[in-house]
């Protein structure tokens, strides 16, 4: 995984297996601290202590299917922030949820680029039609403050029946975000 | 900007829309979109087919995003899955791949065997 927008996508879909209804993602971009947060936050199943510690070692999956226990998602999201002197957080609690944090020093010259954000959260948000998704992008310097919100509970009932693949809609949650990601100078650091 | 007033618009189109085809999804589209798909392009996949949608405009085909399920060497993997007709799975997509199987498959009804790797359940 190259970029953040991977690593976030990863992330998404691990809270989507652990059937989250509601998943939020924030990013925020704090130039005056030198400072890049991605946080995740998800009502799915959760994860005791144990599972958690385990979720974070590559010789383990919660994917019973699997023959070969291997499961990289979280180690290696994990291992890009640490090395560039980041921090890779999670907290859980069985029945309510898993929040993930990741802090990375913004202009660490080794950091990974957010990289494609839009095409991550387009999928994403079309791809679950029974997730709700709360997406917040917070752009910080001395003077300024960019904020962009994008709830799909609102356009869900502006929407009435009509499904988000519905192309028209494509198109519009498409755009939405392209003009949120540039107006917070999110299209890539 | 959009704004939500902008959706108010698309519903009443899409709602003329429904009133003459009816609002049944004839196809499924499940990209599969575990780690392993996505450090193989699975988002890019996942991008064309939407793209697809859009500019065809395919009001009865659904997209979806599911984990993965141990076909790692294939991915990305594809599911189509269409009523009365038994699930066909395509392997090692690409965006262009994507779009043949759009026009061919999903528009035309014509399984693109090249691509496929598995069939049924």
């Amino acid at each position: 995984m190259q970029d953040i927008s991977l690593h976030l996508l990863d992330i998404i879909e691990n809270s989507a297996r652990a059937e989250a209804k509601n998943i939020k993602v924030r990013i925020i971009q704090n130039n005056l601290k030198n400072h890049l947060r991605i946080i995740v936050e998800d009502d799915g199943t959760g994860m005791d202590s144990p599972t958690m510690e385990k979720a974070q070692n590559p010789f383990y999956t919660s994917k019973v299917e699997r023959e070969k226990k291997v499961g990289l998602g979280i180690p290696l999201f994990k291992q890009n922030a640490e090395l560039v002197g980041g921090s890779f957080k999670m907290a859980s609690e069985p029945g309510f949820g898993t929040v993930l944090t990741v802090d990375l020093v913004l202009d660490h010259i080794d950091r990974m680029p957010l990289g494609n954000l839009k095409d991550t959260l387009l999928g994403v948000i079309i791809g679950h039609p029974d997730i709700d998704f709360f997406i917040q992008l917070i752009y910080r310097d001395r003077s300024v403050e960019h904020c962009f919100h994008f709830d799909t509970k609102a356009i869900r009932e502006e929407l009435g029946d009509i499904p988000l693949t519905y192309p028209d809609v494509i198109e519009y949650i498409d755009q939405s975000l392209y003009e949120g990601i540039q107006n917070t100078n999110m299209e890539d650091v | 900007m959009k704004t939500l007033a902008d959706l108010k618009k698309i519903r009443e189109k899409a709602q003329e829309d429904m009133k003459l085809r009816g609002g049944n999804v004839r196809i499924k589209i499940v990209v599969g979109m575990g780690t392993s798909g996505i450090a193989m392009g699975a988002r890019e996949v996942m991008k064309t087919f939407l793209e697809e949608i859009a500019a065809r405009n395919l009001t009865d085909v659904m997209v979806t995003q599911t984990g993965e399920k141990g076909l790692s060497s294939m991915e990305p993997v594809v599911d189509i899955i269409e009523e009365d007709k038994p699930k066909v799975t395509y392997g090692n997509m690409n965006p262009d791949k994507v779009k043949k199987v759009v026009v061919e498959h999903i528009v035309n009804g014509r399984v693109v065997s090249d691509y496929v790797v598995a069939t049924g359940n």
